[in-house]
């Protein structure tokens, strides 16, 4: 899980622009668990450092303003070419593991 | 903002300032934490780890010179504070101090306070709220304020010291 994160992270702001509890939801509503703040933030620190996304802060409606992140092109170039590596890699492994319920 | 989350604030502040972090950049590792709090209602504690271990991800490495530039006016702090004080109470007592008339003791602790003065203006940069703009941290009139009131009390702890125990 720790390993795709910063791929699956990318793959959400590449949909829209979002912020980080949004996106810590949308993880969770894709099965993938629930992302702790401090283990969320480093992340997006992260791709903002690699310029994946670039970020803003905006006014909430009586908050304290959010941060939002947005894909850059390099970003969705990036998850463009390791979704490819990704999904190659999951079809080589995939072959190798037994079928659910088979009895190997 | 509760109690716990300002507390939080404090402590990643100052792990952070230890770690090397410049301000902008605490300013909005802080920032993040508050607003995503704010949005999950969960204790920042809870949601980001320990703020002394949140900030060890950010840290920064000093350099031997920076190292140097806070050792030496801890130590000048110290001597400072100590002929203050050895100075007040020879003044009290009206006897000299290290052989030397007790005003003139005082005096070398006072002189002696402005490089430390300098040094911790100059390394204790207010950190911004990128959301408001806004310091989030004591500028440095209030730090200046803050150290020499420490001072004064120190001076003055000695001074009813001294004239207690004469």
């Amino acid at each position: 899980m720790r390993a795709t994160l910063p791929l699956t992270v990318l793959a959400v702001v590449a949909e829209e622009e979002t912020y980080g509890y949004a996106i810590a939801q949308r993880l969770q509503a894709a099965g993938l668990g629930a992302v702790k703040g401090g283990t969320l933030y480093p992340v997006l620190n992260r791709l903002e450092q690699d310029e994946l996304v670039t970020s803003s802060w905006r006014e909430g409606a009586g908050g304290p303003g959010r941060k939002f992140f947005t894909v850059t092109p390099h970003g969705r170039a990036h998850l463009a070419e390791r979704a490819a590596a990704w999904h190659t890699f999951t079809e080589r492994a995939a072959g190798l593991l037994p079928s659910v319920g088979s009895p190997r | 903002m509760t109690t716990s989350t300002d507390t939080y604030r404090r402590e990643l502040v100052q792990a952070l300032r230890a770690g090397n972090v410049p301000p902008e950049r605490i300013g909005e590792i802080v920032a993040e934490v508050e607003s995503h709090v704010a949005d999950t209602g969960e204790d920042p504690r809870e949601a980001f780890g320990p703020a002394r271990d949140y900030a060890a991800g950010f840290r920064r490495p000093r350099s031997r010179a920076s190292v140097a530039a806070s050792v030496a006016p801890t130590l000048l702090c110290a001597l400072s504070g100590f002929f203050v004080a050895v100075g007040i109470i020879g003044l009290v007592d009206g006897e000299p101090a290290f052989g030397l008339p007790a005003w003139v003791v005082l005096a070398a602790g006072l002189v002696l306070w402005i490089p430390v003065l300098v040094s911790v203006l100059r390394q204790s940069v207010p950190v911004p709220d990128p959301r408001t703009g806004r310091w989030i941290t004591a500028g440095p009139a209030v730090t200046a304020v803050g150290m020499s009131g420490a001072l004064v009390a120190i001076a003055v702890a000695c001074w009813g010291l001294a004239v207690l125990t004469s």
